[in-house]
């Protein structure tokens, strides 16, 4: 018996090619069924994201597999064999098992590390399991790659740390004020980069956000689509004392909040703690701020070297996580060397009974 | 009489050692966000209003227990030694040690400091208290039991 992988990936091929590829949740069981029983796979699983779609199969001969399943993948996208093949990659028995164990973990993501995959992972195997598509080698590989990505994130720093200028933010408005869904968030300037971050905002459960724009009528299109409320300009001052995270992106040429107002609007808070968000270029909040007491002042500058330290600490983690992955390998090559392998009748084997 | 004398003017030391913790937690991982750095300390210790929330009750805790604790020890020496006041060096200190966390609970409730003085005042007020457990005893002559 052999387990194979035949696939594309967001290194393989590109965004057109791979979403040719891609199996909708309705597509996977009818192709789960052929690939038992016209390509004669014992067990099959289907894992189809934005960035891969990939075939994992266990077969009793090599001789010929890759080529039909190529076969099949072709037929699938509708993109003839020569134009597939070269973006195609495959791999068999414990390096497929290697493959599997990586992009489980996120090693193998476009962003190192992500956690979604896991999920995804996840689904597929319940699908294919909900079909019968799987038995005992696939039960045994697919349950090790969720254990073999949970270690790996929990034993490395691999999924430590946001991935893009929101999430860092958020992350350290987090260790300010535990839970960003009671906050009192105003955003002021509505436009592109402001209404990313009102939707990331939503997404997050915040609630209570403000929107404050130089024309109202566009804060108040803006606030409509989401949960918010638009206020006037000329409330700012009113508004910085209600406010707990202010995120700030204006083309305003100079310091839309300068140190004397902020430092007077902290008296006026009690020192209740604020947290500035800075994502103008130039900057809207004057950078001496950020030395006043309980404020938390972050520029862009500082979110995207953030960004970077963490994407140097998941890369530094990615050596650790392959240690791991290949100890998880290891064992379910013995494992499955032990229960399914020997159990084999072997050719020569079945000559002795005839 | 002794008994609550004593055992609530120790668990206050207790609440004032929890101030005293969660107020260094407090700033060191206050100093983490302020340089923005993001390393194991930033990742693992809790979120400033968590810490400062533990800091503010204990403040309080302590400082109500403490009251308890004083208010015993001037009434039972009234009874068992017929004074209320002998001028003891730990006495003089636990008044000083009070006014000073009476102090730091009003300012704190009535919100005219907040965040990192409190937090490192409830640090520095921890000193005095650790002067008053045991410092009194070895240096100065008292007719405290030392422990």
């Amino acid at each position: 018996m052999h387990i194979v992988v035949v696939g594309v990936n967001h290194r393989s091929a590109p965004i057109e090619i791979r979403e040719r590829m891609a199996f909708s949740s309705a597509q996977v069981p009818a192709a789960l069924s052929r690939l038992r029983e016209e390509l004669g796979l014992e067990e099959a699983a289907i894992l189809s994201t934005c960035n891969r779609v990939e075939i994992y199969g266990m077969l009793p001969a090599q001789e010929g597999a890759v080529a039909r399943l190529e076969e099949f993948l072709s037929v699938h996208g509708g993109l003839p064999r020569e134009e597939l093949a070269p973006r195609l990659y495959s791999s068999w028995d414990s390096h497929s098992v290697r493959h599997l164990f990586r992009v489980a973990s996120g090693l193998d993501s476009m962003v190192l590390g992500e956690a979604e995959i896991l999920q995804q992972v996840k689904a597929a195997y319940e699908t294919a399991r909900l079909h019968g598509a799987v038995g005992k080698t696939f039960n045994g590989l697919f349950q090790r790659a969720l254990n073999t990505a949970k270690s790996v994130r929990s034993q490395t720093a691999i999924g430590r740390g946001g991935t893009s200028v929101g999430s860092v933010a958020v992350e350290l408005a987090q260790k300010i004020f535990s839970h960003l869904s009671g906050a009192t968030v105003l955003l002021i300037g509505a436009g592109k980069i402001g209404e990313l971050t009102l939707r990331r905002l939503a997404d997050r459960g915040v609630t209570r956000v403000r929107v404050m724009n130089r024309s109202l009528e566009r804060a108040a299109a803006l606030a409509d689509q989401y949960t918010a409320s638009a206020v006037p300009l000329e409330h700012l001052a009113m508004e910085l004392l209600d406010a707990d995270i202010v995120v700030t992106s204006t083309s305003a040429p100079g310091h839309l909040l300068a140190q004397e107002d902020i430092a007077q609007t902290m008296r006026a808070r009690h020192q209740r703690p604020l947290c500035l968000v800075d994502l103008g270029v130039p900057r809207n909040v004057d950078p001496t701020v950020g030395e006043l007491e309980n404020v938390y002042l972050f520029d862009v500058d500082d979110l995207k070297g953030l960004l970077d330290h963490h994407h140097r600490e998941r890369q530094a983690a990615s050596a650790q996580a392959d240690v791991i992955v290949d100890q998880k390998v290891t064992q379910f090559v013995a494992w499955w060397e032990m229960e399914v392998r020997s159990c084999e009748p072997s050719s020569s084997a079945l000559a002795a009974v005839r | 009489m002794v008994i609550v004398h004593t055992v609530s003017s120790l668990l206050s030391y207790v609440a004032f050692l929890v101030a005293c913790g969660a107020g260094a937690l407090f700033l060191i991982q206050e100093r983490q966000i302020k340089r923005k750095r993001m390393g194991i300390l930033f990742h693992h210790l809790p979120s400033l209003d968590q810490l400062e929330r533990v800091n503010v009750l204990a403040i309080g805790l302590g400082f109500a227990l403490l009251t308890v604790g004083l208010s015993w020890g001037v009434v039972g020496s009234r009874l068992l030694r017929g004074v209320w006041w002998s001028g003891d060096p730990k006495e003089i200190l636990s008044a000083t040690l009070w006014v000073c966390y009476c102090i730091l609970w009003l300012a704190r409730l009535r919100a005219t400091m907040r965040g990192r003085r409190v937090a490192l005042l409830s640090v520095l007020g921890f000193a005095l208290v650790l002067f008053t457990f045991l410092g009194v005893s070895w240096l100065v002559p008292t007719w405290h039991p030392s422990l």
